[in-house]
């Protein structure tokens, strides 16, 4: 798994690509922690992402939760078919902003 | 130095750098590597040796020396690219210095420079071999190193030229600026462009450092100050003999010509004395005679004669008549012509007895009844020897070239070694300092443009003064400066060498040993040990991390076995709270069901539950929990009794989620959350209410058909957020109808190649299975989620969950 992160106006886009399973989750766990304190909204793009497991899920509803604490935005950007079916499967898309 | 030898020598300095940066770039960027070492040795051997060749040819003649920058070439060679290149660059700068003889190189130094740049090339070679482990020194050491070995260079040339140290020592001198400095230089910026292009720091911080490089630059600086200390001493203890030997040398001179000139004035006066008495004739004669009229005539200043008592009884001085000659300390000196021991006596020229202020010389001669004593002043002595005085000090030198002068009161000279006769002290630059200082005192001056020391003495009314050229006078000074300066330079680097590879030795190599088995311990092999047993130190360090990592490795198998009897302990409480006896309603024979869990680690977060809310309904769940392990399993059983207690109070799926996810909400610091499946079946009817928070959809299959998903639009996971309102959903089996659940370990379990189990593979198998009773079904299509998954691991808990309605009508109502 390979995250990058850049800059773009107001938003700061984090870019996930690989796969995002139980040993790669607490990564992006971490990155996203610290970039959530510099941000209001947040963008994660997920065109590269292989694959999601329950951990990566939980990663996603963390941050999509803290960023409802602080009262910012969480966009899920360029999400592939089989993703979003598990996004659909698992009820996240009810709560998920995902364009 | 004119800019064109500047110039000559800033060349020949920077060749061998621009030749390293070149090499080096060469090496980094091209596939120059690839050659053979020992053919890549040779071209930049070749390249440095033609560079220590331009170094000889650049050379600059001085006293049959070739002074020159040559042996930059084979030092940077040697220590940066390698030892083979080192030594044949110094072959080939060596032997073509023994051969440039022939077309005019400097002959005097041929044997030592040629010996010397082979030299340097194996010294470059074996440091960087033995000291620097085959990596670059630090550019103050490069200095260093440039530096003795111009120091070892200019040793060999004194060393050959012995039979003409003379010689040898200011040639030796000449060179020592120029040569030690390009050269250290020269070898000092090869190292820094190296450093440089490498992009290593030029000084690295502390915790990078090495213990050789602190101690390396520790030792230098005290190298450096015990040897400026010594130099000073030396240095003060050479010029305070230098000026103590001078000014003996030169007081032995003035000592001897002061004598001759005493002579010579004595033999004139006591001459001029006996003309006197032949002309006075007796004591008796002299009370007849004019005196005064015979100063006039014979050109002296005083006539005294005196009687056998000791009485003037007549003097040129009429005052003088009747004066005891005993009373003064000067005149009583005479007396001893009375007592027959001496016939004439004369004195220097000093002040007289009778008037202090006024200075005589007075010789005096036997005649009958007394004697008569002649009184001269100083312009009638020196009138009288001024011929014999350009004898006294013409053949008479101090040292190898200084030489002695005397002058008159008027500050002319008399006599003096090379034809400065007559001339004025003036005209030979050293008037001043003579006039200035005290007799007796070592001065320095200019005499004839060169610089001397000068020492002077006064006698007879002349200034004696002795005059040593500096040049002559300082060369013992500066030759055992500069050799004892070599010697030290030497001596201390091979002691900072010596020194180094003992720590080197005796504890860098060790600690870098003791640092490669820890290594290997961290990496995880506790059953390394260290075993470094060069002296006391490192054996005791090896014992004592062994023992360590023994202490270690014991509680970490303690620990592990600890932890994996509480597992099993876990699984055991786990595996108790899922009902596991099967078929668990005997008494129902209008239904079947059964249900496994496999867990990926010792405790799983998968569950399933299954139990009847009264006769007529069945409450079926299947969930997963995010994560694995035992904190996945503590979430699990907490899910598992909450929503059993709610089924049983008598509440829909739907409600039982909406009302579940929000009590699981609270307080789920660790934000897992569970997927689940909950059904409620009506076995009168084989209606099926159910709610589903984010889990897979159910395979459903008529009796001898085919298995399809019912896909319906799931809710959230519980535990996500909270307030959520869950779905109310329905579905109807017909009897025979199969109902089949499982988690996403069954469709996301993965083989070698990362391909998923997928829900195509899970639909074939269960189609494959359809005439299978339950049991059977859920056995086989885990056996083969297993046989797909082969040899990689499982990651996730497989969980399967199967029902199969039947019914009632055809067999009658049960109890």
């Amino acid at each position: 798994m390979d995250i990058s992160s850049t800059r773009v106006d107001d938003n700061l886009v984090v870019s996930v690509s690989g796969r995002l399973n139980t040993s790669t989750a607490p990564e992006l766990d971490n990155e996203l922690e610290s970039l959530i304190a510099e941000t209001e909204h947040l963008v994660i793009d997920f065109a590269d992402l292989a694959y999601i497991s329950s951990a990566g899920l939980r990663v996603v509803l963390s941050t999509q939760k803290a960023m409802n604490r602080k009262g910012g935005t969480l966009v899920i950007r360029n999400v592939k078919p089989e993703i979003m079916e598990v996004f659909e499967m698992t009820g996240f898309v009810d709560f998920l902003t995902i364009e | 130095m004119t800019p064109t030898v500047v110039l000559q020598f800033a060349v020949a300095t920077a060749l061998p750098v621009i030749a390293t940066v070149v090499l080096y770039l060469i090496e980094k960027r091209t596939s120059f590597t690839k050659i053979n070492y020992w053919v890549r040795q040779l071209i930049i051997g070749v390249v440095f040796g033609l560079i220590a060749v331009a170094g000889t040819e650049f050379g600059i003649d001085v006293n049959g020396a070739t002074m020159n920058v040559r042996d930059a070439a084979p030092i940077s060679a040697g220590l940066l690219f390698g030892g083979p290149a080192g030594v044949i660059a110094g072959v080939i700068g060596g032997v073509e210095r023994w051969f440039s003889v022939l077309w005019g190189r400097g002959e005097f130094t041929r044997l030592g420079c040629s010996i010397a740049t082979m030299a340097v090339g194996v010294f470059a070679a074996l440091l960087r071999k033995y000291m620097f482990d085959d990596k670059k020194p630090s550019w103050l050491l490069a200095l260093a190193i440039g530096t003795v070995s111009e120091v070892l260079h200019l040793t060999l040339i004194f060393i050959t030229n012995i039979d003409q140290a003379e010689l040898a020592i200011n040639v030796v001198r000449a060179c020592t600026f120029p040569m030690v400095l390009c050269n250290g230089l020269s070898v000092m910026l090869a190292v820094l462009c190296v450093t440089l292009l490498s992009g290593e720091p030029i000084r690295k911080k502390r915790d990078q450092r090495e213990i050789s490089q602190t101690v390396q630059t520790g030792m230098f600086a005290a190298v450096l100050i015990a040897f400026v200390a010594t130099m000073a001493f030396t240095y003060a203890l050479q010029v305070s003999l230098c000026r103590n030997q001078t000014r003996a040398l030169l007081e032995v001179n003035i000592e001897d010509v002061k004598n001759d000139v005493k002579e010579t004035s004595d033999r004139g006066m006591l001459a001029k004395a006996r003309s006197v008495a032949e002309r006075v004739g007796s004591v008796e004669n002299a009370k007849s005679l004019s005196l005064f009229a015979l100063t006039q005539d014979l050109e002296v200043s005083e006539i005294n004669v005196v009687d056998e008592h000791g009485i003037i009884v007549a003097s040129s001085y009429g005052e003088f008549v009747g004066f005891d000659m005993a009373s003064g300390a000067q005149s009583a000196e005479f007396l001893v012509l009375l007592d027959g021991s001496t016939t004439e006596y004369v004195q220097s020229y000093q002040p007289m007895a009778y008037n202090e202020n006024l200075w005589r010389k007075y010789a005096a001669v036997e005649v009958e009844g007394g004697f008569v004593q002649v009184g001269f002043n100083a312009s009638e002595l020196q009138t009288q020897i001024a011929a014999d005085m350009p004898n006294i000090t013409q053949n008479r030198h101090v040292g190898e070239t200084g030489s002695m002068l005397i002058c008159n009161a008027n500050g002319y000279v008399l006599s003096a070694r090379e034809g400065q006769n007559g001339v004025s002290l003036a005209d030979t630059g050293i008037d001043m300092v003579v006039n200035t200082s005290d007799p007796g005192t070592l001065f320095t001056g200019t005499f004839m443009d060169a610089p001397v020391y000068g020492l002077y003495q006064e006698a007879e009314g002349y200034r004696i003064i002795a005059i040593l050229p500096q040049k002559e006078a300082n060369f013992a000074r500066n030759a055992a400066v500069l050799v004892s300066a070599y010697m030290e330079i030497l001596v201390f680097a091979a002691l900072f060498a010596v020194i180094y590879f003992l720590i080197k030795k005796l504890v860098v190599d060790n600690i870098h040993r003791v640092n490669s088995s820890l290594a290997k311990i961290t990496a995880g092999d506790l059953n390394a040990s260290v075993d470094v047993r060069d002296n006391q130190e490192f054996s005791s360090l090896s014992d004592d991390i062994n023992q360590t990592v023994g202490a270690l490795r014991r509680a970490i198998d303690e620990a592990a076995a600890r932890l994996d009897a509480e597992l099993v302990y876990a699984r055991t409480i786990q595996r108790s709270a899922l009902p596991m006896v099967f078929p668990p309603f005997p008494s129902h024979t209008d239904f079947s069901i059964y249900a496994s869990m496999d867990a990926a680690k010792e405790v799983g977060g998968d569950f399933y539950d299954f139990y009847l809310l009264d006769d007529d309904h069945l409450a079926f769940l299947i969930a997963d929990v995010s994560g694995k392990g035992i904190p996945a399993s503590l979430f699990m059983m907490k899910a598992k009794t909450l929503l059993k207690s709610l089924t049983e109070s008598g509440l829909q799926p739907n409600e039982v989620f909406t009302r579940g996810n929000n009590q699981l909400c609270e307080g789920n610091e660790a934000e897992m959350f569970v997927t689940a499946w909950l059904g409620v079946l009506d076995l009168r009817t084989g209606h099926v209410q159910f709610a589903n928070a984010g889990h897979n959809p159910p395979a459903v299959a008529h009796e001898g058909e085919d298995y399809e998903l019912r896909m319906a639009r799931p809710n959230l996971v519980l535990a996500g957020m909270e307030g959520i309102r869950y779905t109310a959903r329905e579905l109807d089996l017909q009897p025979g109808d199969t109902l089949f659940v499982y988690t996403d370990g069954v469709t996301e379990a993965t083989n070698a190649n990362d391909e998923l189990f997928g829900e195509d593979r899970l639909l074939a198998s269960l189609n494959a299975y359809k005439n299978e009773d339950v049991e059977s079904i859920c056995k086989k299509v885990h056996k083969d989620v297993d046989a797909f998954v082969g040899e990689a691991p499982q990651f996730d808990d497989i969980t399967v969950l199967a029902i199969r309605y039947v019914g009632r009508n055809d067999h009658g109502t049960e109890g």
